[in-house]
């Protein structure tokens, strides 16, 4: 029998008809189906036993208490600390994503020598030989750490100098070391007992402080309230975030902060409306209705409204010395609610200057934020964990990144009391980054390694009898019954809380008005964001929807 | 024993910041790619900045936090899915996707009154080893599909694992607390139980000063907002802006 | 005939006169390149994923679905002639019965294709058969079309089969013989299916309580828009029917179907247009007055964002609705070819406005007090996939017309007789 052309189209037909009323297109279906919920390349999260571990986010020198969840030894996810007494469950928007900094694209894992590759040992033989030439300056960006006494320690040894970069909030405490006799790092900002809040242009609801601090302490008395608890007046040339939810929004030209706070000055002496005698501020109220904006009648009433509810707090966006020249009229340096003197033993720091003429060698720890690019002929040695673009560093050098190494976390720049706690690692750092310590250390063996030095200071607070620890409960430090006690309580996350100072302890004399300076703007958090690099769900926020500006000087 | 789980969030707190935004996306695993843009992304819950739309002293704005509002009547996007890859879970009303069986007909984002639902457009990627740093609480969705706030159930998973392993039926409410509420750095979105009514978003959400987005489509959303602002309120009541009335507003802030 | 070495006579019905094989692939030339082209396009999208497109959270359906909408309401005058020769025994509308066929094939098996790129997980389609739900209109939709489908497909093989060689084979010929008599049954049951599915597309939208602009009341679970898109579709089904015969009749160059045809085509048409006008203003004016109202909604504000104003309502209903109606069903324009055409062409541009405005401009429209009006653009990629949908429906029409005998009218082709 022939097989013909006919024969394979009956056949043909019938096969296509059977098929389809056979199992076999259904279980294929069914199988391409499943294998369409698992493709291959769908990234699977790590398995693991889940463990929930407590530390402190020592990315920037707010140290916001951390809640980190781990499966299979990695973090997986970070949440804040309810019980934490100043963040209170608080993190920065950014802080909720820290989890995926370490594997950011732009992770240093190896050093570079002028932006090839090159390794550690080459660039501590570098170190070594510039220590040997030279005096060298270090440059902290967290000052304060156990870390940074090394620090200064091996600027000391060297016969090098030690300089610190410190945040707006910092900055706009300067002005103060020339009328009182404390450096500006022993003073902090007393909000919690301060009934209005007047911010020049600080962004107190977006990026100033502690997250948490502030933003919990205005839930509870202002949010939301006709006659709030606490009056927050908000002095901004835009309609900022803070203004939007201010009490009060005063709209002033860019740039007149310090002309208005010193034609507030003087209304308030003037009018006898505060019990200070002066001095008068120089400039006419004409002349600072002209520069803000407002009306000579509206700064009048604003200076009555300052006084109307208080304590009253004047708070500058970055160092402005006339508006720190307007908290001593007003009476709230050294007062409840006011500017206080939080430690009797603070450390005095010089600010670092970009122009650094005379050094062989700058070495710039990791704590530094990016943008300080210092204008130097010197070698510079910077280290960090994140490569945030072009720098003038000759060697870039890879350091721990988020919670990968052990550290303290010393006061807070704008807490009214001393705090302190332990930040312990939960991650082990990749094998080719190295610690700032660790890489001194080569060069100067004598240096205290970091563990120590935090057992010390354990070993001190216990000796001080004084404060509260806040760990999974409240516990005065002279109920705890051992050092051993007090390091567990810190490895598990404890904050201490030192008792306030008492006020009316600050002596302090304005002589004659400062001269007006230039004011830096301090926008929100994404400028305060002191690392090289965006944590990549930072999208959410600039790109995958308008809810904020892309930061600028990032490389996101 | 079944619970109505909604959310109340006082717009009179919500300064804008953003980390609800970023904390249900780590929880979520939800991926950021940066193709994407305000139109193409993901983001489950996505904060609108809004304004009175004057200008000067009498400027007002506020702002107004979207997700998925859980809706109890007539769900929209539960009656249109042709698969039912969604439905409302009878034990706590919240309204589960099942990415798994989803064919991403993007019928129910359509269908959604809030725009609450958003589209896979690409495959989800991280950066080489950033998948260790993913949920395991959470699948891992994949292109094609349609995913939304599902008040993290994941972490009602886990506070029933809790409650199992102490031999107790009921959870503690204090184990089961979405990303979203715990990120928010003034307490302005309350979450809760609303069938009891002692629980505190119950008595939020029954205050005079709250309101619901398009309450009057009657899909009954389980999403409140409360302000003591009146323009806020008149606003959320109004209908979109006329055509000639919508002003080149800049929402980047 | 032609003397090219190359030739497919064989497979022509005898009598009928063809062009050469040579000029026949030279018009099928740029149709394949388009039609290539699409694939390439409908490939990048099955292979990248759906952003090759424009569309977009706000914009979830886009080009795809209002080409679907369109292509499946055009043709519905394969059913609806089904419908009218097979049940109400209007014999006369029997030489386009076999077009008619094709053309509705051509229309959902397009469709069908579209969609499946149209979805984020193609491969998961079938879960709709698996799970389905009975309140969603999407899946009545899915099952109604897959089954319409399969009724298209088993009444166009018997056209296939009456091809030259193939009725040759005499098992096919049984099949073929046994499928025709049960064509009055697939009639029926297609307009069963087509009667759900054309109106729960419009339901569709018509459910859709988050889109005022397109939620509409009805009767029972069926909003009015399930009967307005049942009613549209019958009325534009014919006049897609003429435009098609009227255009094949242009390019081969002779009569293919008694002129009564069309003018009875253009009347059906234009009835059932003139009643769906009707229909659309009463519905209009009760959403206008109550449904929009109730909802708390100002329905004319929905029409103050430029370009979508009311002279698209204006067009919908009186421009391309009411003067088509009236064109096609007054004698005097009726009787004149040009005057017909032109009609269905407006009928058809009226009935795709509607599905455009349901589609696109529902979706355009803010919701949310704070929403903004929106704008979307295909891209290429979508684009060139239609393109290509068209380009497969040139093709497989062209195939049709050449090698199967689509008009049973045309002199000395061969003709079915019923038991033979």
């Amino acid at each position: 029998m022939k097989f013909t052309r006919r024969d394979l189209l009956v056949w043909g037909a019938g096969a296509a008809a059977g098929l389809v009323v056979s199992p076999v297109p259904w279980k294929v279906l069914d199988d391409v189906s499943i294998w369409s919920q698992n493709w291959p390349w769908i990234p699977q999260p790590a398995r693991g036993p889940v463990e929930v571990k407590q530390s402190f986010c020592t990315l920037c020198p707010n140290g916001c208490g951390l809640r980190v969840r781990m499966a299979g030894g990695w973090p997986v996810g970070v949440a804040g600390v309810s019980s934490h007494p100043i963040s209170r469950g608080a993190l920065c928007p950014l802080g909720f994503a820290a989890h995926q900094l370490n594997w950011h694209p732009r992770r240093l894992h190896a050093a570079q020598h002028h932006g090839e590759p090159s390794s550690l040992s080459e660039a501590q033989a570098a170190f070594a030989k510039a220590c040997g030439e030279g005096s060298i300056v270090i440059i902290d960006g967290y000052p304060g750490r156990a870390a940074s006494s090394v620090l200064k320690t091996f600027a000391e040894k060297q016969g090098g100098t030690y300089r610190v970069v410190t945040s707006s909030e910092s900055r706009a405490l300067a002005p103060y070391e020339a009328w009182i006799d404390a450096p500006s790092s022993s003073l902090g900002y007393d909000l919690e007992n301060a009934q209005t809040v007047v911010s020049f242009g600080a962004p107190m609801l977006d990026g100033w402080g502690t997250p948490g601090r502030f933003t919990w302490l205005w839930a509870e008395r202002a949010g939301g309230m006709t006659d709030p608890q606490l009056r927050l007046i908000q002095i901004d040339s835009s309609f900022s975030r803070t203004a939007a939810r201010a009490w009060q929004w005063v709209p002033i030209r860019d740039g007149s902060e310090s002309a208005l706070a010193s034609g507030l000055a003087r209304v308030l002496l003037e009018q006898k409306l505060v019990p200070a005698h002066g001095p008068i501020p120089p400039i006419a109220l004409s002349e600072v209705a002209a520069q803000t904006g407002l009306s000579a009648d509206a700064i009048q009433d604003l200076a009555r409204t300052f006084v109307s509810h208080l304590p009253v707090l004047a708070i500058a966006g970055d160092n402005d010395p006339a508006i720190a020249a307007l908290n001593i009229v007003l009476g709230s340096v050294g007062a409840r609610g006011g500017i206080v003197r939080r430690s009797k033993n603070a450390e005095s720091y010089v600010a670092a200057d970009a122009d650094i003429p005379n050094a062989r060698a700058v070495l710039i720890d990791g704590s530094v934020p990016w943008d300080f690019a210092p204008q130097t002929e010197a070698e510079v040695f910077r280290f960090a964990a994140w490569d945030g673009g072009p720098s003038q560093s000759d060697w870039l050098l890879p350091s721990p990144g988020f919670l990968e190494a052990l550290t303290d976390v010393p006061t807070a720049p704008t807490l009214s009391v001393e705090t302190y706690a332990v930040a312990p690692a939960l991650v082990r750092p990749p094998s080719e980054v190295m610690s700032i310590e660790q890489f001194l250390s080569v060069a100067e063996p004598t240096l205290i390694p970091v563990d120590k030095i935090i057992h010390s200071r354990c070993e001190e607070l216990f000796r001080k009898h004084s404060g509260t620890l806040y760990g999974q409960e409240k516990t005065p430090v002279a109920k705890i019954a051992s050092v051993q006690k007090l390091e567990e309580e810190f490895s598990k996350g404890a904050v201490w809380v030192d008792e306030p100072s008492p006020s009316g302890s600050m002596r302090c004399e304005l002589k004659e008005w400062p001269a007006a300076t230039p004011a830096s703007r301090v926008e929100s958090w994404t400028t305060e964001w002191p690392i090289a690099v965006l944590p990549p769900l930072a999208t959410k926020l600039y790109i995958e929807s308008n809810l904020r500006e892309a930061p600028e000087r990032r490389n996101a | 024993m079944s619970a109505r789980y909604g959310m109340v969030i006082d717009l009179d707190l919500c300064t804008g910041c953003g980390s609800c935004m970023v904390a249900c996306a780590a929880e979520n695993n939800v991926p950021s790619l940066p193709q994407s843009t305000a139109r193409t992304g993901l983001t489950p819950i996505v904060v609108r900045k809004v304004s009175n739309k004057m200008a000067g002293s009498a400027r007002r704005e506020t702002f107004i936090p979207i997700m998925c509002a859980h809706c109890e009547h007539d769900t929209p996007c539960v009656k249109v899915c042709p698969q039912q890859a969604v439905e409302v879970d009878k034990e706590t009303g919240i309204v589960m996707q099942m990415p798994q069986r989803c064919l991403g007909c993007r019928y129910c984002m359509t269908a959604c009154p809030y725009h609450a639902r958003y589209f896979n457009w690409w495959d989800p990627s991280w950066p080489k080893g950033m998948e260790k740093s993913l949920n395991p609480g959470v699948a891992v969705r994949m292109r094609g599909v349609v995913e939304k706030c599902n008040m993290c159930h994941a972490r009602m998973h886990s506070a029933k694992e809790k409650a199992a392993a102490a031999g107790k039926r009921e959870i503690d409410p204090a184990d089961y607390i979405p990303a979203c509420v715990e990120a928010c750095p003034t307490g302005a979105i309350r979450f809760g139980n609303l069938a009891d009514a002692n629980d505190p978003a119950s008595k939020a959400a029954r205050s005079p000063e709250a309101f619901r987005l398009l309450a009057r489509l009657g899909t009954e959303p389980k999403l409140y907002y409360k302000s003591k602002e009146a323009w806020v309120r008149a606003l959320a009541e109004s209908n979109p802006a006329h055509g000639a009335d919508q002003s080149q507003e800049v929402q980047r802030g | 005939m032609a003397s090219s070495v190359l030739t497919d006579s064989r497979w022509i019905a005898r009598g009928a006169e063809r062009t050469s094989l040579s000029r026949f692939l030279l018009w099928l030339s740029p149709w394949t390149v388009l039609l290539a082209i699409g694939v390439y396009a409908a490939g990048l999208c099955l292979f990248y994923g759906l952003n090759q497109t424009n569309m977009d959270n706000r914009f979830a359906f886009g080009l795809w679905i209002f080409l679907d909408l369109g292509v499946i309401a055009l043709g519905a005058g394969a059913f609806f002639t089904g419908f009218l020769v097979y049940i109400l025994k209007r014999v006369e509308l029997k030489p386009i019965l076999n077009t008619a066929v094709v053309v509705g094939f051509i229309c959902y098996s397009g469709a069908v294709a579209i969609l499946m790129i149209d979805v984020g997980q193609p491969l998961r389609a079938w879960f709709t058969f698996w799970h389905p739900n009975t309140h969603s209109m999407l899946t009545e939709v899915t099952f109604c079309i897959s089954c319409y489908l399969l009724v298209l497909s088993l009444e166009y093989i018997p056209i296939l089969l009456r091809n030259r060689q193939l009725r040759k084979l005499p098992s096919f010929l049984v099949f073929e013989h046994q499928l025709h008599k049960l064509v009055p049954v697939f009639a029926a049951v297609g307009t069963l299916l087509s009667f759900f599915h054309q109106g729960s597309l419009g339901g569709l939208y018509g459910v859709l309580r988050g889109r005022p602009f397109a939620y509409r009341t009805g009767f029972l679970i069926w909003p009015s828009t399930f009967f307005l898109f049942i009613l549209s579709a019958i009325a534009s089904g014919p006049s897609f029917l003429m435009l098609i015969t009227a255009t094949v009749e242009k390019i081969s160059g002779r009569r293919l179907v008694p002129p009564e045809v069309f003018r009875r085509l253009g009347f059906i048409s234009g009835v059932l247009l003139g009643i769906y006008v009707a229909a659309k203003s009463i519905d209009t004016l009760v959403w206008l007055n109550i449904t929009s109202k109730a909802e708390g909604f100002a329905p004319w504000q929905f029409y103050s964002y430029k370009p979508f104003g009311t002279p698209i309502l204006f067009a919908e209903i009186v421009l391309l609705g009411l003067v088509p109606a009236f064109l096609l069903t007054f004698r005097k324009t009726a009787c004149h070819r040009g005057w017909l055409l032109t009609a269905a062409a407006m009928a058809c541009g009226g009935i795709l406005l509607n599905r455009f405005v349901l589609t696109v401009q529902t979706l355009a429209l803010p919701t949310l007090p704070f929403d903004e009006f929106l704008q979307y653009t295909p891209s290429w990629q979508e684009v060139a996939s239609f393109g290509g949908v068209i380009a497969y429906g040139v093709i497989l029409y062209s195939l049709s017309f050449r090698y199967l005998p689509l008009f049973a009218a045309s002199k000395g082709e061969d003709e079915h007789v019923s038991g033979n």
